[in-house]
């Protein structure tokens, strides 16, 4: 990959230290709404003055509202940063000011529940919408362990909602890179009958795990190491959205279950049908909640 | 027929590893990154390949790290897990 593809695929925070600490600031003094309120001119500077991150908006944007250009996509990229600025306050004030500063709805819990009794563990397949770290702190309530494989880059200075109070973070975090080890925690967690939680929207590792499928109208690269896992372990995915509903409620839905059968053929292509079905769940997120998809980046790129 | 030859064979069929045969692999060589080039989701079909095919359970990650070290590694571990 070069060095100008590796960084469009970059995860790490675009704002300094010191911008989070702000915020970190305005939550303490002020709460949601001060914090909120500074969102705004924060957006805008973006917006204005760095046409590179207004740019990384329109991957999506461009394909969700084709039909938009001028003022009104500028609207739409403003919109969407807006959007995702607030969901950042919401992590972070889940960190600040504890869970139940926020609320969260979880009504496919028994769903859930029925999956994990079956003993095979449970992939819960995540995407970057709405507020999924301030949501999972919702899935206490399954009393499962929690192992979330995330790859976190070297001098990120944005915390997890956990790292706020300096507390043993609620969820056993699994770098894939480690070899073999990640291997291991991973089977040994889903035959355990615990929960692993992926990203169904974002890839990494190597180029071989990864398959292009139509989503908003084009061809765009999605991960399929969860359905890899999925066939190797007989663990069912549970497809788990989270959605901003109000200013300071979420809910975390269940839009779907995919059963993977057993690798006969371990081409990726015999993975294809459960990528479609993630990205048509996917695609349904997005169709009903446009402002809501927070993944930037470029994954119809050639 | 050698049993480092049988987990050679065992391995190319179930991870599908294509225009590779047992010759091609060394026994000392890593079995990530540059040797045999498995990467993180083969891992995970690996450990369950070894407790499927060999009947052995790698418990840890301590374990991982020294069953997977190369095809002689892997070979010494399942066969002395076996003779336990």
């Amino acid at each position: 990959m070069t060095e100008k593809k590796a960084r469009s695929w970059s995860s790490r925070s675009i704002a300094s230290r010191w911008q989070h600490r702000f915020f970190y600031a305005a939550i303490r003094l002020g709460g949601r709404r001060l914090a909120y309120f500074f969102t705004y001119p924060v957006v805008g500077y973006y917006m204005l003055f760095r046409p590179d991150l207004r740019r990384r908006t329109r991957h999506y944007l461009g394909r969700r509202f084709p039909e938009r250009f001028g003022l009104a996509a500028f609207a739409d990229s403003f919109r969407l940063s807006l959007s995702f600025a607030r969901v950042l306050v919401d992590r972070a004030i889940v960190g600040i000011l504890g869970p139940d500063s926020l609320d969260v709805q979880f009504d496919s819990y028994e769903q859930i529940q029925k999956l994990l009794d079956q003993g095979s563990g449970l992939i819960l397949m995540n995407a970057h919408v709405g507020c999924w770290q301030a949501s999972m702190s919702s899935l206490h309530m399954l009393q499962r362990p929690v192992h979330l494989l995330i790859k976190r880059e070297p001098g990120d200075v944005d915390r997890h909602y956990h790292e706020h109070q300096k507390e043993a973070p609620p969820y056993n975090i699994i770098d894939p890179d480690n070899l073999p080890a990640s291997a291991v925690e991973i089977v040994g967690a889903l035959q355990r009958g615990e929960i692993v939680s992926v990203m169904g929207d974002r890839v990494f590792g190597n180029d071989r795990n990864r398959l292009r499928v139509p989503f908003l109208g084009q061809e765009a690269i999605f991960p399929v190491g969860a359905y890899k896992i999925a066939a190797a372990t007989g663990a069912p995915i549970a497809v788990l959205f989270s959605r901003k509903t109000g200013p300071r409620s979420y809910a975390l839905e269940l839009a779907g279950v995919i059963h993977v059968k057993p690798a006969e053929d371990r081409h990726l292509d015999s993975l294809r049908p459960y990528v479609l079905q993630f990205v048509q769940y996917l695609e349904e997120y997005v169709r009903n909640n446009p402002y809501q998809f927070y993944n930037f980046h470029d994954i119809w790129q050639k | 027929m050698e049993f480092k030859q049988k987990l050679k064979q065992t391995l190319i069929r179930e991870l599908n590893l294509e225009d590779i045969h047992p010759e091609d692999i060394q026994d000392d060589a890593p079995m990530f990154g540059d040797g045999l080039g498995l990467d993180s989701l083969d891992a995970v079909e690996l450990v369950v390949i070894v407790q499927k095919h060999f009947g052995v359970e790698i418990k840890d990650m301590e374990e991982g790290q020294t069953a997977f070290q190369s095809i002689n590694a892997l070979s010494a571990f399942i066969q002395e897990r076996k003779q336990q």
